[in-house]
């Protein structure tokens, strides 16, 4: 019963069980950022720094952090490495697939701005925030299993601030 | 085979059409006239002694002073050697034969070149563009001077 401890809640001491009441942007938000499934998708070496984090050293899971392998069942993006134009429209389309409330953590130097290939590159997309919403920026080249814990952190941190009347009126606005 | 019998026997066979490059690798450099081009490519596969079965890198370079070239690297599994055999290109309409019909490798190598420099290969099967995205328009991106959308040039320092 620690989670429901920390929760804003009052509980009822009714006999024959218990009754919560809190708020359903406590619940909600508590889920979200508890059980952030990040899609199975790489496209350069930040990609190798993912999979590291994502195995038993770093171990994601402690975040309640699985891959799935679709868009489709898939909370969060990391875009993790160079994107080219090419790919650009394929990360775009793959955003796109992905069911609200969706996330992205654009990792390492080139997902932010291009990184290396800044200048004198006639290929490479100078930043993912030009055709995607960005949540969190991780620097680093590629940005060690530490940094990117620390961004999914943040990006709890961040989920647990939200309230349901913002995405209705974000809603509104899209 | 040594770099001076590689040499010798492409020169016994064509002569004066070839000049070697004085330059210290392990391996020979050789140029071709581009008229001897697809036949040299033809001799270095299928002579015996030479046996270049593998070409592992054909390229185009665009030089500072606006000239075109065709570098093609080859090996040998069985002999165990290396060389490189380059061709001087018109710069106002680099074109030369294709060699995807000796070894097969050079498709893809010839259209990446095709695509990046601009170097037309006559009697290409197949010279679809390979690498840039699908819509692309901007030109030949690995040329000197070439600009395009989203470019930014490194500032002088």
């Amino acid at each position: 019963m620690g989670l429901i401890e920390k929760a804003p809640a009052y509980i009822e001491r009714l006999p024959g069980g218990g009754i919560v009441t809190t708020t359903m942007d406590w619940v909600l938000n508590q889920s979200r950022a508890s059980s952030l499934w990040y899609m199975l998708f790489g496209l350069a070496c930040c990609a190798i720094e993912m999979m590291a984090t994502g195995a038993s050293r770093y171990d994601f899971d402690r975040f309640g952090m699985i891959f799935r392998a679709s868009p489709r069942q898939a909370d969060l993006m990391f875009v993790a490495g160079t994107v080219t134009h090419k790919m650009a429209r394929r990360v775009k389309l793959l955003h796109e697939q992905m069911a609200e409330p969706r996330y992205v953590i654009a990792m390492g130097g080139c997902a932010c701005n291009g990184g290396p290939f800044y200048y004198d590159c006639y290929s490479v997309l100078k930043g993912i925030d030009q055709i995607i919403p960005v949540d969190v920026y991780i620097p680093g080249c590629p940005p060690r299993p530490e940094s990117l814990m620390e961004g999914c952190l943040k990006l709890q941190q961040k989920i647990k601030k939200e309230k349901l009347s913002d995405w209705a009126s974000d809603r509104k606005k899209a | 085979m040594t770099k001076e019998e590689i040499i010798n026997r492409f020169i016994g066979k064509f002569g004066s059409d070839i000049e070697v490059m004085e330059i210290d690798q392990p391996e020979p450099y050789l140029y071709i006239s581009k008229q001897e081009y697809h036949e040299l490519c033809e001799f270095a596969k299928s002579d015996p002694e030479l046996d270049f079965d593998l070409l592992f890198q054909l390229g185009g370079v665009h030089y500072p002073d606006d000239r075109f070239e065709v570098v093609l690297c080859l090996a040998s599994h069985e002999k165990i050697h290396k060389a490189a055999v380059k061709v001087k290109l018109d710069k106002d309409n680099p074109e030369i034969e294709t060699v995807s019909d000796v070894w097969r490798a050079a498709n893809w190598f010839e259209r990446e070149a095709l695509e990046l420099f601009g170097i037309k290969f006559t009697n290409h099967p197949d010279p679809r563009p390979l690498l840039l995205y699908e819509d692309w328009d901007y030109g030949y991106p690995m040329r000197k001077g070439w600009t395009g959308p989203d470019f930014i040039p490194m500032p002088e320092k």
